[in-house]
This record gives C-alpha cells, structure tokens and sequence, in this order.
C-alpha cells in the first residue's frame, strides 16, 4: 500500500547506442581525470617508507574506531554539533547513493539491478530520496555557513568547495526531481544525463581538491597509530627523525594527503590562539605540498619551503589538535618528527642550553641534586628500599620547585593518613619527558636507560606520581629502552582513597583544569574530579576535559626561556577566573605554576590555586 | 732563604695586589731577603714607588722591548734575572698578567708554578682553593729549583707591609739596581693592542665606600628595580656578580669577580649571591660583608659577617624600609 | 687548519666531594664524570674555526679508562678523531708533569692550533696550556675568547682584569686557553653520536710517550676548608631580621 502512495523515480531503461557511447566515452575520460591526479598522489603514499612497528592486529580496536568515528560521524558531531551534522548527513548520503550510482552507470548498458517499478528497487529508491532531501538541506547548510558566516578557521574563501558543494546539490536535486515527472518522457532523460555529467564532472575533481578525504580518509582512520599521540621509534642509523622527504612514512604521507582543511586543530592549538606562528594545519597542509612539489624521495628539507621550524617548536604537545581530527591526522608525532630531525642532527640552536643542562645534571633546572636531598631530609621523606608498596617519584618540580614541594609535602599528610607505605628514592634524574617532545632522542635513551635501571636496582614494583608528565613518560615512552614499573598518576591514587578522608568544613566553588597529559593523553578525567568535590562544589570551565586549553608548559616550552607575545598560561588563567570559582584545581604541577604567574600578573582578586592533593589535605587534621 | 718578588703595574702605578704579595713573600724570608722586580720600559717612578716598602733591594728590569706587557718578553727577561739572582722563590700576586707567563717561565726552570695560594703555613706549606672553594689543598715544593708562588688576591692583607719587627732601621729606601735583559725582537712573537672597553665606563666601583650586588638570585632583569631601591636608601653603588652582567641586566663594568673589579668598601650586601669563588675573590676584602640568601648552605656564608636566611623578594624591601627608618 | 683541543675530564659539578681515606685526593667511587667546562668551550670554539675555514680537530686528553667517555663526547660533537694518553696517576703529577704528557702526544701532530680551557673545574691551576706552550715552543695567548684566522696567523680577543679586552695577533702554530663563555655550547646529538662510532681513537701509554719525572710540587693533603670568621645569621621574619641587621650596622660594624 505505501508503495503506491510513494512517488515512483523516473529513470530511463532503454538507451541508445549513441547514447551508451557518449555515457562512455565521458567515464572514460572522468576516470582517466581521477586517476590522473589520484595515481601520483596514491604513489606518493606507497613511496613513502613503511612504518616501523606497524601491526595491523589486534584489528578490534580499528575496526571499532573506524564504525564509531568514519560511519557514526562521532567525533565530527561531538566536536562541532551543528556542523557536524550537516556534514553527516551529507556522508551517510554519499553511502546510502552507493548502490544508486552503481545502479545509474549499470542501465546505461542495460545491467541495472535496481528496478524502479519493483518492491525492492522502489523502497531503495525511496529511501535514497530521504538521504537526498537531507544532503540537499546539509549541504546548503554548510555552504552558508563558509561563504555568509565565514568562520575563521575555513580560512580564505575556497572556490573549489563552493563548486564541489554546487556539484552535491546538483547531484541530489536531479535525483529527487526524476521523482516528479513522468517515467519515460523527456524529462527523465534530461534529468538522467543532468545527474551523470554532474556525477562525472565530481568524480576528477576529487583527487583535486581537499574532497580526495572521501576517498582517504577511511583509510586514515582505519590505520592510525596504536594510541594517542604516539611517537614512533627511530630505525637504524641513518633514521633521524623527519628530516626529509624520504622520512616520511606512509601513515604520515597518507594523513597529509587526508587533510579536510576544516580548522577544527587550529582553532583548539593554544600557539595558535596566542598569535604564534604554528598551525596545525598548516602544517599538515605543508607536508602536503612539499610531497606535491618534491615527493616522498627527495633530500630536500622538510623544514624550509613549506614549514618553519620556529612553529614547529612553539608546540606545547597539548594534543588538542590530533584529539579533534575527524580525519584521523596525528599532529603531534609529525610535529615531534619534525623536531627530531631537527635536534638530532644539531640543526636546531639550543639557545638556553637546556640540553648541556641535563645533560651534566640530574634535572631539567640545573640545581644541585643537594637542594633534593635537603628537602627530603627537612620533611622526613621516608627512603624507598625495596619493601615499600609504593615509590613516590617526586620529579623535577616536585624535588626543586616550590610550589611542587607544597604539593608533595601536601601528598604525603594524605598518604601517612591513609597509612599508605610508600617511600622515595635516594636519587632521581630526569624521566626526560621535555627532552623526549623536543625530539633529543640521544639524550633521551640516556636519561630512560639510566632511569630504568636504577628503579631495577631499587627494586620499584609501583610509582605514584604526582606530575602527568613523568606518568605519560615512564608508562609509554620508557617502553621503547625497557619494561618501566607500574605508575599511576596521584589523582587516581586519591579518587580509590577519597571516601577514607576525613570531611573538609568550608567547601569552596572549585574549577578543575584537565591537564593535557592527564585529560587527552590518559583519558583519566573524573578521578581528579572526584578528589576534587571533596573540597567543594564543582563548574567547568568553557572548554574542559576533552577540549580542555593547555596552560602552555609542555612540549619542554617551560624550560626554553620566556614565551613571545601572549601568553597561553594567562589566556587559560583568565578563562579560568572567568567561571566565578575561588578555587582552580590542578593536578599538574607545571599547570600550578604556570597558572600562578599568571594570577600573580593578574594581583588581588585572583582564584586560589590548589593541587588535588592539597584540597584533599584539607580536612586531615592538623 | 732570598725572595724574588715580581710587581706588577696598572698605569704607572704599582697594583694593590703586589702589596699583598709583598705581605706574602714577608712569610718567606725577612724583608732584606725580598727583592722586588719592577718590570717595562721606563721604570724609575715604580722604582721609586717600591723603594718606599721594607724591603731588601729593588731591581729595575729595563729593556725597550718590555714596554708593553709580552708573555715572550717578560719570561725571557725574569728567566735571566732569575738566573743572576738565584732566589730560593719567586713570588708573583696573582693577576691575568702572570697566569699568562709565569707558568711558562716556571716551566723553563724545571719548575711548576704553586699558582693562587691563599695562605702559606711554616713548611712552607702552601694552601690554595680546589674544587671551587669547596676543599683546601696543601703543597709543598719538592724540586731543586726555585719555588714559583703566586698569591690571591685579598688572601694577605697589604698593611701588614708597613707593621712588623722585621723592619730594617732604614726601611723607606731600598737600593735601585737595573738589570738590562737580552732580547731580540724576533724572540717577541705576539703583538699585543691598545686594551679596549667593552662598552662606556660610568661607574667607578674601586672607590665606593658601599655596595649593594645582585646575583642569579633575582632570577629576572624586571626585579633588579627591587635592589636598586635598597643601593639608594644606603647611598650604595650598584653592581653584580658575572652572571647577572652575562645576561647584559647590568653593564659589564658593575661586575664584582675575578673576571672583574675588585673591591673592598666598608660595606658589601651580596644580594642573591651563592658565592662562587670567581665572586668571593673580587670582594673578600670588604670591611663588612653581609648576605641575603635563601639556601643556608651557600658559601656566601663563609665569609659574610652578617647574614639572612631568606627569600630576598621579602628580605631586600624589608630592608629598604628598615634603612630609611633608621635615617630619619 | 688542523687544531689540537685538549680536554680533562673532572668531576660533575654537581657531584658530592669526599675526601679519600689516604687524605691525599677525592674518593673517586660512585662519581659522575663530566667535561671541563672551559675545555667545552675550546671544543667549541675549534669546531667553529673547522666550519668556517675547514680542517681537523683532534681531541688529546689524559687520564684513565674513564676518561673515554668524555672523548667519545668530544667525537660526537664533531671532533674528527681522538687520543687517549692512558694514565692512573695523573693526580699525583704537577702542572709540569700533566703538561709533558700533553705535549708529547701533540707534539708528532705537528697542529696549526692547540686550544685547551684557561682552567680544570677541580684543581684550577689554569697552567696547562701555557706548559704546553712552552714545551713545545709555541707562541701563546690566554682567556681567549674569540679566534680570527688572518693571512699572517691568528688574532684573538683577550678578556683583561675589570671589563677591559685586548686584541692580540700572533702566528701559527700556537696555543690559546679559552675562557668560559665565548660562545653558545652545542649539545651532543644522536647524528653526532652514530658518526663517532667510526672516528679513530687512538690510545697511547703515559711510559710510551717517556714523559716521566719526579713532581717539583707535590700536593700533601687536602681538606674541607675551615670557616674563618663566625657569621651571625639574623633570624625571624623578613622584617625582624632587616630590623636586626640595621641595628648591627649602626652599633656593631659601624658602617652606616
């Protein structure tokens, strides 16, 4: 019954030999147009040489990715709502026309499969036409909203994709047009051969423009690394880093060319934002044109033409930028590749001597390990030696920095509290974390081996830490020289614990800050919270957890002297002070202190500043 | 026992720091055993000057060839007075101008130069400074030739010259004998030029009677205003340790160290100063030395008179303040 | 140009310093071991003068088995090749005696240049370079800071006594010591590293190259040096103690 209500698509069965002729002499030139342009780019990826460490299994995971980001569009709607689904319903139209097109091309020979007056090939049809009036809308959507409302992270005004978006509009309005006239007339036909040549003008024009993601990007998805911003091991002795062309890799090629160009990286990069030099796009767009220019096998440098290095090493490593990708682009190892190539072949100038620093010393401000021990020694650090439960890795700023020795000393009250058996080493270097992201991969094997063995040595089975950077470092990037002990970030040691504390009387309006290496590259976003709502009641901040603004220390930036122009850390404090809280909670002690020279800048009427672990002492007793 | 002691001179005038080591070469040997070595072109007035102090003899060693100072030159020349004079020590203040040579003229006699002592024991036993100040090493010269000494700077001070028993009846003049060296031009291999300043000299940090200096402590060039008010408050000069003028916060003539000046005012505030060698020696001198510090242990300490433990960003406005009371 | 550097390597700054049982030298067990700071820049500096004329730099240096990691160092910084004067007892000889063996080994070299540091981090006699000098008859130049090649040698950039500097020409061959803080110090890189592993590195005994001989200093003991006047640490808040420190300048020094 509902099939007779339903209009029925008028499509032409019968077509001439002139006809099948013309239909293919046209594909065939719109193939040869496509493959023109797509078969160098194809080359340029397969060129590239392949990735070390790739396994394609275990193949849940991608599988899982690539239903839930590529067929469930969920990262381009979570991210951006509106035009997210605009987009996505212009996606699931492209795979719903699938069949269609293939039916369109196969009549012209007689072979179609889907008949408009059969059950099946009506209900396709019909259904088709929802997915077409949706696309339609989406696409008009997505049109006003790039060339009326220009957002400034689409960038300059693109002619190509005003045209492709007329070429979708045009390829769904001749589809549900043939609805509304009759099956054999004139009418149809012309509509038919509207809807082919719109069909064969966009097929070359993919690999042309930005649209080659239709293509791609699935397999973007699909083959990304293991995890989140993960950086690839350096192979034999030659292997530097990206230095050149022939240091792409596949992956890296294959994600250049992917590249949607739709600012979602750009618009969350805290360098970005603050006026900088670096855009992720950009960079990834760059790779993009060195390859097209150059290709995978060229000497010439990657950074020179189309990238400078000076944004290459504004990058704090917040990962914002790879979060967002809907595409599956992996901006921070390219950008830690980048680096590498240049420090490890001494291209870039170590204008603070941050490097000689450690390279002589035991941690990343030069000071005396003296000042460590002076401090363990003032506040009864137990030592750890070996029969501890858990070792308590201070850090760099835990062990030097005031303001890390708060938190410390504000961790242990909670610790003796809970009789927690814990201790710390007599000796700690560097976990090498801000050596790691500028890509000094010689001093970084130094400090991870040396590292490795002393806790091997000191028989540490556990580590709690209070810096995510240390975690992120021992968990993940010590792998590479050594099986690194089990570590955990304190705010997960608290949040098991947090019901044993002791109730705190003046509750305060608490903003908790996601740092980067806890948030985006741990994934561990509540614990904090749940330590946190002990002390009080809990807002977020504008962008928090997932999209939450890098405080601008990370990447080693904080130990590279003072940052140009604005300054991430005040932009974040602001954002901050801005929700009314009294309290900003961190569980960073590079976020605490970038946050207080902030506020200090700022003077009276600043929000306290406290660490997780100081708002959980805050109801031990005395 | 004779004691050959080498002066060295700064614009015709003899250096404070041969005075010191006149004082030192006095542990040697009683002063008729001291003769002292004047050194250039034109060397009557210095001569003279030298005369003046209790001592054995003076010898002028003249020759147009020594007119500006030459590694080459002045070895040459010391080598062949030495070997006239045949002292059991030679005694040097230790300046740039003798690490430059002395060693190389040690080493022409067989010898090594006992370089930078800071006190000399009966023995002789002779201590200096290893491991940045943190140990004291004793020496003792073992070879059959003479014993090479040069003296720091501030180790010895200069008014024991005029004081002591050892005084001959006549001290005030010393003969004047001139000794005239051998040398040929072509034995000169370097060409030294004019000396030059770094950038415009307008403080003149010798002749301050107080000084307040900043060291890394004040971790940034915008909170030297901080200090700057407390040198005002006490009429101080301001000036710093080498760091803080490596940076280019202040300018290289304000700097306090063995790379700079040294001074020796009645007061010496060290701001932030950890008091590495290289500064203790440009300021060891002063009358009253006192430190601002947070670490308790820094070797600022050891030869301060008065201290504070402290954070400097509260202690140093503290002051400003408790100075300006204490005017009114 | 082919340039000689010498380089020691001495105790890591931060590193604590005991004194041996014997009371003669540092207990030398669990030490970290690092490069002369000053040498560092005179490695620096020869490395810049091959970039800008071309040439060899070789590295000499003296010491005991553990003295190789600081050479290997030295290579990865771009030094082209090594030697290695193996000898345990570097400690017991004096300037002189150090000096000799130095010159020895650099001697058959026949180098346009020999740079060193103006002085060691741990006995700071400063005399090296200008032994060496002497022995090997060379014209020399200290607390250099900056080398220019001329068509007539050298010409240098001398730091003097209180923010003064001189420049100096002299011929080739000679010796400079290099003062710290001349140039920007470059940091070992992995490229550094993977090339040094085919750099020659050469070691010699101290008896082959027969530079013996009785020290004409010997150093007798040493100790933690004794504080030499009391100093009174005004205690309390920042306030409390500004207060206190005033009142003693009034009373008690007599300086304000």
């Amino acid at each position: 019954m509902i099939n007779v209500l339903l209009p029925t698509l008028a499509e032409p069965q019968q077509f001439s030999m002139e006809e099948q002729l013309l239909f293919g002499t046209l594909a065939a030139v719109s193939l040869f147009g496509f493959w023109r342009r797509f078969g160098p780019i194809l080359g340029n990826i397969l060129q590239s040489k392949k990735d070390p460490k790739f396994h394609l299994f275990p193949i849940g995971r991608r599988v899982r990715d690539f239903v839930w980001e590529v067929m469930c569009q969920a990262k381009v709607i979570r991210e951006r709502p509106l035009a997210g689904v605009a987009h996505a319903l212009v996606f699931w139209a492209f795979c719903a026309f699938a069949l269609v097109t293939l039916n369109h091309c196969a009549t012209t020979f007689g072979l179609g499969f889907l008949d408009p007056a059969g059950r099946v090939g009506r209900f396709y049809f019909d259904f088709a036409a929802l997915f077409a009036a949706a696309c339609a809308m989406g696409i008009s959507g997505l049109f006003v909203r790039r060339f009326v409302a220009r957002p400034k992270w689409l960038g300059e005004l693109s002619w190509e994709s005003g045209l492709i978006a007329l070429l979708i509009f045009a390829l769904m309005v001749t589809y549900l047009a043939a609805f509304f006239v009759p099956g054999a007339g004139t009418a149809a036909r012309a509509l038919w051969w509207a809807h082919t040549v719109t069909l064969l003008l966009f097929l070359p024009l993919i690999p042309h423009t930005k649209h080659l993601h239709l293509v791609l990007s699935p397999f973007t998805v699909f083959l990304s690394r293991e995890g989140f911003a993960q950086i690839p091991p350096l192979v034999g002795d030659e292997d530097f880093g990206l230095v050149a062309g022939t240091d792409l890799t596949r992956l890296v090629s294959l994600q250049a060319y992917s590249c949607v160009e739709c600012g979602r990286c750009m618009e969350h990069c805290p360098a970005n934002n603050t006026g900088k030099l670096l855009n992720p796009k950009e960079i990834v767009l760059g790779l993009r044109g060195y390859l097209n220019e150059y290709g995978p096998n060229s000497e010439e440098p990657l950074l020179g033409k189309y990238n400078a290095q000076e944004a290459a090493f504004e990058c704090t490593t917040c990962g914002a930028c790879e979060f967002q990708c809907p595409v599956g682009i992996e901006h921070v190892p390219i950008i830690v590749g980048l680096r590498r190539g240049a420090v490890n072949t001494g291209a870039w100038e170590d204008d603070h001597g941050f490097f000689l620093v450690l390279e002589k010393g035991s941690n990343a401000f030069g000071l005396s390990a003296a000042e460590r021990d002076k401090f363990v020694e003032k506040n009864a650090l137990p030592i750890f030696d070996g029969t501890q439960e858990y070792c308590l890795w201070l850090g760099c700023m835990g062990a030097y920095d005031p303001r890390g020795r708060e938190i410390v000393v504000a961790l242990v009250r909670v610790m003796r509290y809970l009789g927690a058996s814990f201790g710390v080493l007599r000796k700690e270097r560097c976990t090498g974390d801000p050596v790691r992201r500028l890509g000094n991969d010689l001093l970084f094997q130094q400090l991870a081996e040396a590292n490795l063995e002393a806790l091997k040595q000191n028989r540490v089975k556990k580590i709690v830490s209070i810096c995510p950077h240390c975690v992120r470092t021992i968990q993940e990037d010590w792998k590479a020289y050594g099986t690194p002990p089990e570590v955990e970030h304190h705010s997960e040691f608290l949040a098991r614990f947090a019901r044993q504390l002791p109730p705190i009387q003046n509750q305060e309006k608490i903003v908790f800050h996601d740092p980067c290496y806890l948030g985006r590259y741990r994934g561990v976003y509540e614990e904090p919270r749940r330590v946190a709502a002990l002390a009080g009641e809990l807002v977020e901040a504008p962008r928090s957890h997932e999209r939450s603004f890098c405080c601008g220390a990370g990447g080693g930036l904080v130990f590279l002297g003072e940052e140009k122009g604005e300054r991430v850390s005040h932009v974040r404090a602001e954002e901050l002070a801005a929700t009314g809280a009294s309290v900003v909670g961190t569980a960073c002690p590079f976020c605490n202190t970038m946050f207080r020279d902030a506020f200090s800048a700022k003077g009276d009427g600043a929000p306290e500043l406290m660490d997780i672990a100081q708002l959980a002492a805050r109801g031990l007793p005395e | 026992m004779s004691v050959l002691l080498v002066l060295e001179e700064s614009g015709g005038k003899i250096k404070r720091a041969s005075w010191e080591a006149l004082a030192a070469a006095q542990r040697l040997g009683p002063a008729e055993s001291i003769t002292a070595v004047v050194i250039g072109a034109q060397t009557a007035a210095l001569a003279a000057e030298a005369a003046a102090k209790p001592l054995g003899k003076v010898v002028r060693l003249e020759h147009p060839l020594l007119a500006q100072y030459t590694a080459d030159g002045f070895s040459l020349a010391l080598e062949q007075l030495i070997g006239t004079e045949k002292p059991a020590y030679v005694v040097f203040p230790h300046t740039y101008q003798i690490r430059d040579y002395a060693p190389a003229l040690a080493c022409r006699m067989g010898q090594a130069l006992i370089g930078d002592v800071v006190g000399i024991d009966d023995g002789p036993v002779f201590t200096r400074q290893l491991m940045q100040g943190r140990l004291i090493g004793s020496y003792r010269h073992a070879g059959s030739g003479p014993c090479f000494v040069s003296v720091q700077a501030g180790a010895f001070r200069p008014d024991a010259n005029v004081a002591g028993p050892d005084l001959p009846a006549d001290a005030g003049s010393a003969p004047i004998t001139t000794f005239t060296p051998a040398i040929e031009p072509a034995q000169i291999r370097s060409k030294p030029g004019e000396p030059f300043r770094g950038s415009e000299q307008t403080v003149d940090l010798g002749s301050a009677q107080r000084i307040v200096s900043v060291g890394r402590g004040i971790k940034e060039a915008q909170n030297l205003p901080l200090v700057r008010e407390l040198a005002t408050a006490l009429g101080a000069e301001l000036a710093a340790s080498r760091p803080i003028c490596d940076n280019g916060w202040l300018p290289m003539e304000r700097q306090v160290g063995s790379s700079g000046q040294t001074v020796a005012p009645r007061l010496y505030l060290a701001v932030g100063i950890s008091g590495a060698i290289q500064h203790l020696v440009g300021m060891k001198g002063s009358q009253c030395i006192v430190a601002i510090n947070k670490d308790p242990d820094a070797p600022i300490f050891e030869v301060a008179d008065y201290g504070i433990v402290g954070d400097l960003f509260e202690v140093v406005p503290a002051l400003t303040e408790a100075v300006k009371a204490a005017k009114q | 140009m082919k340039i000689v550097v010498a380089i020691k390597q001495v105790l890591e700054r931060d590193a604590p310093v005991r004194i041996a049982p014997s009371g003669k030298w540092i207990d030398e067990s669990d030490v970290q071991w690092a490069m002369n700071e000053p040498d560092a820049y005179a490695l620096e500096e020869a490395l810049l003068l091959k970039e800008q004329a071309g040439g060899e730099v070789i590295v000499v240096s003296a010491g005991p088995e553990r003295v190789g990691s600081t050479i290997r160092e030295a290579l990865a910084k771009g030094a082209d090749r090594a030697i290695h004067i193996l000898c345990d007892d570097l400690n017991g000889r004096d300037a002189l005696g150090a000096a000799s063996l130095l010159a020895a080994a650099i001697k058959p070299e026949n180098p346009d240049l020999v740079l060193t540091g103006l002085q060691s981090e741990d006995v700071g006699l400063g005399q090296t370079g200008v032994i060496v000098a002497e022995l090997l008859g060379l014209p020399h130049a200290t607390m250099i800071l900056h080398v220019e090649k001329t068509d007539s040698g050298l010409k240098v950039k001398r730091e003097l006594e209180e923010g003064w500097f001189q420049s100096i020409e002299l011929p080739t061959p000679a010796v400079l010591t290099v003062q710290s803080g001349g140039n920007k110090l470059r940091y070992a890189t992995l490229m550094g590293i993977k090339r040094a592993k085919t750099k020659e590195l050469r070691t010699v005994s101290a008896a082959e190259l027969g530079a013996e001989g009785a020290p004409s200093v010997v150093l007798e003991q040493i100790a933690a040096p004794k504080k030499q006047k009391s100093t009174q640490i005004l205690s309390g808040s920042a306030k409390e103690a500004a207060a206190a420190l005033v009142e003693k300048l009034k009373t008690e020094a007599r300086v304000l």
